[in-house]
């Protein structure tokens, strides 16, 4: 698996660029929790009939921050988001609340954010 | 503007086996909005995993995400675990891994196929398709101890053998069961209520397979070739006879033709399994506690599944992500609604064959 390091304000762009939607497969978006209240999203895609090759976008930012939306370039993307939202309480642009948990819910089971 | 009516369907519905909801917005009889509502049985299973069980009991956990796929939400995450263990398995593990990964892709072929002639009111044929499965539950139970979301799979490897008795009666209810699928094959090709019926009905063009990220029989249908069987080295399936099955015509009966011929490649895989499988251990032992992060991918029978998991070190892991295989498809189900016929809607979802226990998880 190859790991490619952005930072928030790139990432859509460095996805845009990347992605030929006749090569690659769009796997998903997953969010890790990690220490001092961060969080590491990972936009992960897989090449067609290639044995193996998985690349993940990844970037760290603080709970607060708005995680830009890439469904301008892939559409079905907006499940993946929806489910960052609802997981770990975050704001991705354009995502609503209200996939797997109450719209108006206040709770994000996965996050790690102490504040 | 045109007026238009919402009609739902769903989250209980006469057609629906698990709670979703589809919200139609419809002129006429034609739809022209979809809405779709997934989360009713959400059980957190991926928090569960990471805060009630220590990493060793995690894959009988995730076996119970899904009744239909057990085997396949078992293998992966104890395949991410073995990778973070350097635990390598032997072939003849592997090999007993696949019969029940393709036995298990049959029965849920088949349960998809009945529910597909239930939607078209042809319920002889439901009863039919759903009694001769038996054939295959049998097979599971003999081999595993149940029917389903059995515990066969173990870090280092299985955790039951195939003695040459188990191995001659799934040889001959394969036979049978065999016979029975060349009989569907016939009946899908040529009865005028499971064919012409579903002819051009629910179609998903190539070019929208790929802008939707369609996986699975869906995207076969349409001609996407993608099939993590032939993606992966870590099985070898290009051993025991795999080839991947597809269609162009993107309709509810390439999808039920795609089915049936990979039910039939699997049956084909299973004999050749049991013809050549390698003498060894089916479990190694494997030393430590998971440390970094893996990810794993394999074909379930509705399409990828994928497991992230991340360990510290410890018995309790820090992140398992569950990828499943419906839930990616949502998006391009919500496009192939669009501009069917209402009357049509329960027939197009029975043919995505959706999983909703898995997409929930």
């Amino acid at each position: 698996m190859k790991k490619i390091k952005v930072t928030l304000d790139i990432v859509s762009e460095e996805i845009r660029i990347f992605y030929d939607y006749k090569k690659w497969h769009f796997l998903t978006i997953n969010g890790v929790a990690l220490e001092g209240d961060r969080l590491e999203v990972q936009w992960i895609f897989s090449r067609y009939e290639t044995m193996d090759e998985i690349v993940m976008f990844y970037a760290e930012c603080a709970y607060k921050d708005v995680i830009p939306s890439i469904v301008d370039t892939i559409p079905s993307a907006i499940i993946s988001q929806r489910e960052l939202v609802d997981m770990f309480g975050v704001e991705v642009e354009g995502s609503e609340k209200g996939l797997y948990l109450d719209a108006d819910s206040t709770q994000s089971p996965l996050s790690g954010c102490s504040i | 503007m045109k007026k238009t009516i919402n009609i739902p369907l769903g989250s209980q519905h006469i057609s629906l086996l698990e709670p979703v909801r589809f919200k139609f917005e419809c002129e006429n009889e034609k739809i022209v909005g979809v809405d779709s509502d997934v989360g009713f049985v959400h059980r957190g299973v991926e928090k569960a995993c990471t805060t009630r069980f220590k990493y060793d009991a995690v894959g009988y956990v995730v076996a119970r995400v899904c009744g239909l796929c057990a085997i396949t939400h078992s293998l992966s995450y104890t395949v991410a675990i073995e990778k973070l263990l350097n635990v390598e398995v032997t072939r003849k593990a592997k090999y007993l891994r696949i019969l029940l990964l393709e036995l298990d892709r049959v029965h849920s072929h088949m349960l998809c196929l009945s529910h597909t002639c239930e939607s078209a009111g042809f319920e002889a044929m439901f009863m039919r398709i759903m009694g001769d499965r038996e054939l295959i539950m049998e097979i599971q139970e003999l081999v595993t101890g149940n029917r389903i979301q059995f515990d066969f799979i173990s870090v280092g490897g299985v955790n039951r053998d195939v003695n040459h008795e188990v191995a001659k009666k799934i040889l001959n209810n394969l036979d049978a069961l065999k016979e029975k699928v060349l009989g569907y094959m016939d009946e899908f090709t040529n009865n005028w209520s499971l064919s012409l019926k579903f002819k051009g009905v629910g179609k998903l063009t190539l070019d929208d397979a790929y802008r939707f990220n369609a996986i699975g029989p869906l995207a076969r249908a349409s001609g996407l070739k993608i099939d993590v069987r032939n993606e992966i080295e870590y099985l070898p399936y290009g051993e025991i006879g795999y080839k991947m099955q597809t269609h162009s015509d993107g309709d509810i009966n390439a999808r039920n033709i795609v089915r049936l011929q990979e039910a039939l490649n699997s049956i084909e895989m299973c004999a050749n399994i049991l013809a050549g499988v390698p003498e060894g251990e089916i479990v190694v032992k494997s030393k430590g506690k998971p440390n970094g992060e893996s990810l794993v991918r394999f074909e379930a029978p509705r399409g990828e599944l994928m497991y992230y998991v991340k360990g510290n070190a410890t018995a309790m892991l820090d992140r398992v992500r569950i990828k499943t295989p419906t839930f990616s498809c949502i998006p391009a189900f919500s496009h192939v609604f669009l501009g069917s016929n209402y009357a049509d809607a329960a027939a197009i979802l029975a043919s995505f064959d959706p999983c909703l226990s898995c997409t929930a998880k």
